[in-house]
């Protein structure tokens, strides 16, 4: 019974969450700008109006993956949840990343296709990022399993400091925002028009939404874990992140794929190596 | 019934390939490989519930059996070396004069006396192994019955050549049996070189320049791992009388004069399964039709060299040996990802993946923990299925549209979709969950969390591994409207093992948990506690947990919906991809200048600045070189 | 209950996509204006996506031409419904002072349908905004053609 709760927890999470986090973003970052910004539930009006649009296609495999990224995503934040192995969480989430670039891929025009290749440059730019994650946690409480962690008596923060930051890296990138919002970015922001979400729309356009919601989602209880023995402690680290990513993102302007990869793999590598020297000699 | 099960698998590809050289016929040489393989198939199945057990057979049809092989061992160096003289190369004549040599020292004057206790011993590694070489290796034969006529019939061939190849293949699978099931390290040998005899014929096959360069070259390079392997065994008997590879491993972990021979034995798996510095065999073998690479070069032979490692893990845990070869195995993981990323030739990319994950199997075996043998041994598994069916898919892809650039597969959704949803179907399974292959890259990264080196090598190499198979499935499918589908003819043959190979890997999948209690728990043997419990389907050990069959649940649902969702979209209205505005009624251009239609074309990012094969392969051949210097400097 | 949050949804989230079919760009600047910070249209969930796609509304400006009536035709296909049209400033309307030029069509409404003129030279953001607000009023009836097949 409580293992269902946790479920329906899980995918109701990420839209209420995730909806309500992307709207104060929105709100922020247009007051930041010296706007006044749209209301909270702006995003929850996006995607009702998309999911009511006219349901047009490139390709019908489109709608495949659409489909395919939100059940990731939305698993990925089930798994997590019911406090499942940490890594398989991590697996799951980046299914519905490729199937989001496979679907784009689908499409000839060339906005997808670059925008598409720029996606999996930012996923290979991340994917290592999180796996050091895990492992560093991993090698401070012994365990991959979330129920583990949670059970961990101090906040990881304190022995991981750099993979928290790494950590941060890892978000940015997710969360498409300056310097690393490549592939496609918050509305308005063009450069390959949409990029990769070009050649989705109406109700695949809303659903893909909803998957990033729950990508949000996934990534904030990731770094909550950092942060576990005490919900008020929990609460400020996510504000701070969040909100140090707004101001990251209004700051910085758009990199090329190049300087992504070399940058944050250098720096990445580095943080990492060096949290992680610390975790194994404290062994 | 076991020594005639055991008999079947090791002679009656023997027997069959003379057959088949002999009888010209192609319908009676179909009839015989179907059937043979067939036989193959199912006395592996039959063979499950007898492991472990050992058989020592002291006569063939009447003759020893020691001298059969003895006799034989001389004649396979004799033509490897004829084969040295004829294409002129001295390395090639070297080495087999010094396993010539080597071998006439060991058995004329340093053996005295019975060698080895069991002749055939046969675990559950060793019975993996002897599925994965019948079942797979027999459907790969299957469908190379209407690939070889097609590929002979593009080429104009007068006269067929196709009972040499058939002869060859079947023989191989017979080798293949005979390694796995080989405990006298002797039989191991002759039957290892065997198999590098078969790899040569058949990559030559097509008899041009370039494939007889590359067969040479491969030819000289196995030749070094079975000089390596022929002086090493001459060592072991030396310091421990005898050639019995179960004793051998029981007696380890020992320093002394027991190391350099292990050591040098793990070498001559390195270079049969083409790790770095000895990629450039393999690579050069994809001229070869693609059922040799699916068989030889990527399911079976290159096996060889990681099974071997896997069984004398038990022997080398805790010491440096085994610390440097998970450096080492790691570090061909991450090499072999990165050169892959750059390379647009599809039989390339599918070489590059399996040094890859031969590699990572490697590291697996170097770290040396239950949950590491556990993992290495199902990706032997798996891979094996998954790769060999992305191989076939290539060669059917490659016959219809003349190319295996990825590039000329962009949009091949279009002409073959069957085919391209199967190939799109192998890469899901090669690097999504729930599927066997990230199963196995789950369990080695968790394996390998406590050893720095590795664990850096490998996050970074399973990040890269992502990248080009996403990109190759995307642009298989990369068609406009893709509303309509009409199922292209093949033959029944390729439809059999193609789909069979498909859903082979997904119920694997499925079956982890019964196919790692059964199967993979026996085969750690007493050195390994077994690491996961198995409940409710899932797979838990003390630090994580892989439900299999509740994601295999959901995966499943998923994939319906999915399908739902396509059948659904398929009745939206279609529009062309954005084009700005200008496009035309015709699909993929757009009205450029001069009102002229211009074609919209992409072409994937290769990154030959920084992974290209040319720049790349040179610092991985020198990084190589000093792990391997360390790995073998630091035995002496 | 859902379908009347999708009616209201439509209102409030308005994706424009804007099209210069051969203006002088006195509109466009004034239509930009509109993103601006003083006006700040995104408080009324009103995004410039630049892909017809995503876009609800379409804001075409000038006066269309021979040469650029197809793309305009190819982006107003592309849209999903329900969409609607809006024609900025004199040109758009018919041509303005171009009208007779020998390579003008002479106002959108003679290549797509048009729903809402702004008219001015170039017209003010105020009145592009009411425009807007205007067109918005128009989704359900363009929700019940669709249903009733007009």
């Amino acid at each position: 019974m409580n293992d269902y709760l946790l479920v329906a927890a899980g995918v109701l999470a990420g839209p209420v969450i995730g909806g309500l986090v992307s709207g104060a973003d929105r709100i922020i970052t247009a007051r930041v700008q010296a706007r006044v910004g749209p209301p909270l539930f702006q995003p929850f009006y996006d995607v009702a109006k998309l999911l009511g649009k006219e349901a047009v296609v490139v390709n019908v495999w489109q709608a495949f993956c659409a489909y395919a990224y939100l059940a990731a995503s939305v698993l990925a934040v089930v798994l997590f949840f019911l406090q499942s192995d940490l890594l398989l969480i991590f697996f799951t989430q980046a299914v519905g990343a490729l199937f989001l670039v496979g679907g784009a891929l689908t499409s000839t025009s060339p906005f997808s296709q670059i925008g598409a290749h720029r996606e999996l440059l930012q996923i290979l730019t991340y994917e290592p990022l999180l796996v050091f994650v895990i492992i560093g946690i991993y090698l401070e409480t012994h365990s991959f399993k979330i129920v583990d962690i949670f059970r961990w008596p101090e906040p990881l923060l304190l022995k991981l400091p750099f993979l928290f930051v790494v950590l941060g890296y890892a978000l940015t990138i997710k969360l498409r925002k300056s310097p690393f919002d490549l592939s496609t970015c918050h509305h308005a922001h063009q450069e390959l028009v949409k990029g990769l979400l070009t050649d989705y729309s109406g109700p695949f356009l809303a659903l893909v939404e909803i998957a990033h919601w729950f990508d949000v989602v996934f990534l904030l209880c990731l770094c909550a874990l950092f942060w576990a023995t005490n919900w008020v402690g929990m609460a400020i680290l996510l504000v701070v992140t969040y909100l140090l990513e707004i101001v990251i993102d209004n700051v910085t302007a758009r990199m090329t794929w190049r300087w992504m990869l070399g940058y944050v793999w250098a720096m990445g590598l580095t943080l990492s190596l060096v949290n992680l020297i610390w975790l194994y000699a404290a062994r | 019934m076991v020594n005639e099960l055991t008999t079947i698998l090791v002679l009656l590809p023997f027997v069959s390939a003379v057959l088949i050289y002999l009888i010209r016929v192609g319908a009676i040489r179909s009839l015989i490989v179907l059937v043979t393989g067939s036989a193959l198939i199912v006395c592996s199945l039959l063979l499950i519930p007898y492991a472990p057990f050992t058989w020592s057979p002291h006569t063939l049809l009447g003759v020893p059996l020691h001298g059969v092989v003895q006799v034989a061992d001389f004649a396979l160096l004799l033509i490897i070396l004829y084969f040295g003289y004829k294409h002129r190369n001295l390395v090639i004549q070297l080495l087999s004069v010094l396993q010539i040599i080597t071998m006439v020292y060991l058995e004329f004057f340093v053996v005295k006396g019975p060698i080895s206790t069991d002749i055939f011993y046969c675990d559950n590694l060793s019975l993996i192994m002897v599925l994965v070489a019948s079942i797979v290796g027999s459907l790969i034969c299957f469908q190379a019955i209407p690939y070889m006529k097609n590929h002979e019939h593009h080429l104009h061939l007068e006269k067929s050549k196709q009972p040499q190849f058939f002869f060859v293949m079947i023989l191989f699978l017979g080798a293949m049996n005979g390694v796995v099931l080989a405990n006298d390290m002797t039989f191991f040998y002759f039957f290892f070189e065997l198999t590098t005899l078969c790899s040569f014929l058949l990559i030559g096959h097509d008899a041009t320049e370039i494939a007889t360069k590359n067969a040479v070259r491969a030819l000289w390079m196995n030749s070094l791992g079975g000089a390596a392997f022929a002086i090493a065994i001459v060592f072991i008997y030396y310091d421990l009388g005898h050639l019995d590879m179960q004793q051998v491993i029981r007696t380890g972990p020992v320093a002394g004069l027991y190391v350099l021979p292990v050591a040098l034995l793990v070498f001559s798996a390195f270079t049969k399964s083409a790790q770095f510095p000895f990629q450039s065999w393999l690579l050069g073998a994809m001229v070869a039709p693609t059922p040799v690479s699916a068989l030889l070069h990527s399911s079976t032979m290159v096996k060889v060299g990681v099974y071997f490692v896997l069984r004398l893990a038990p022997a080398i845990q805790l010491s440096f040996l085994s610390q440097t070869l998970a450096v080492f195995g790691a570090f061909s993981f991450l090499a072999a990802a990165a050169l892959a990323i750059g390379q647009s030739n599809g039989k390339k990319v599918l070489a590059y993946s399996t040094i890859s994950n031969l590699g990572l199997i490697f590291a697996c075996a170097g770290i040396n923990t239950p949950e590491a043998i556990t993992a290495g041994i199902l990706l032997i598994m798996f891979h094996a299925v998954v790769k060999a069916l992305l191989f076939l898919c290539v060669g059917t892809i490659e016959q219809n549209i003349d190319s295996r650039d990825i590039e000329d597969m962009r949009g091949v959704y279009a002409k073959m979709p069957v085919t391209a949803l199967i190939t799109v179907m192998g890469v899901i399974m090669m690097i999504m969950p729930p599927f066997g292959v990230l199963l196995s890259k789950w369990m080695a990264i968790e394996a390998a969390a406590r050893n720095i080196y590795a664990i850096i090598m490998i996050g970074l190499g399973g990040a890269l591994t992502v990248m080009y198979w996403a990109r190759w499935a995307g642009t298989l499918m990369s068609d406009p409207f893709a509303g309509r589908f009409k199922a292209e003819t093949q033959p029944v043959l390729t439809w059999f093992v193609l789909l069979g190979l498909c859903v082979g890997g997904g119920v694997m999948s499925v079956a982890i948990p019964w196919l790692y209690v059964l199967l993979v728990v026996p085969a750690l043997g007493g050195a390994y506690v077994p690491p996961f419990t198995v409940r409710e389907g899932i797979l838990e050990s003390s630090f994580g947990s892989f439900p299999v069959v509740p994601l295999c649940i959901v995966a499943a649902i998923g994939f319906l919906v999915s399908i739902w969702a396509v059948r659904r979209a398929a009745k939206a209205r279609i529009v062309s991809p954005y084009l700005s505005g200008a496009q035309t009624s015709e699909v993929g251009t757009f009205r450029g200048p001069m009102n002229q239609p211009v074609k919209a074309w992409a072409r994937n990012y290769y990154l030959n600045s920084i992974f290209g094969e040319e720049r790349l392969t040179t610092w991985v051949n020198l990084g190589a070189g000093v792990l391997l210097t360390l790995m073998m400097g630091g035995v002496l | 209950m859902f379908k009347s949050f999708i009616k209201k949804s439509r209102i409030k989230s308005p994706w424009l996509l804007h099209f210069d079919c051969g203006s002088c760009n006195g509109c466009d600047i004034e239509v930009l204006a509109c993103l601006t910070p003083v006006y700040d249209i995104e408080r009324f969930g009103i995004i410039n996506v630049g892909n017809p796609m995503h876009a609800d509304i379409m804001l075409v400006t000038g006066t269309v031409n021979h040469r650029n009536k197809k793309v305009l035709a190819n982006l107003y296909e592309q849209m999903p419904h329900p969409k609607v049209v809006v024609a900025i400033g004199a040109c758009g309307l018919s041509g303005g002072v171009f009208r007779d030029a020998y390579n003008v069509v002479g106002g959108v409404d003679k290549v797509i349908p048009v729903d809402v003129y702004v008219s001015g030279c170039p017209a003010k953001p105020e009145a592009i905004i009411d425009g807007v607000v205007m067109a918005l009023g128009k989704f359900e009836d363009k929700v019940k053609a669709l249903r009733t097949g007009t």
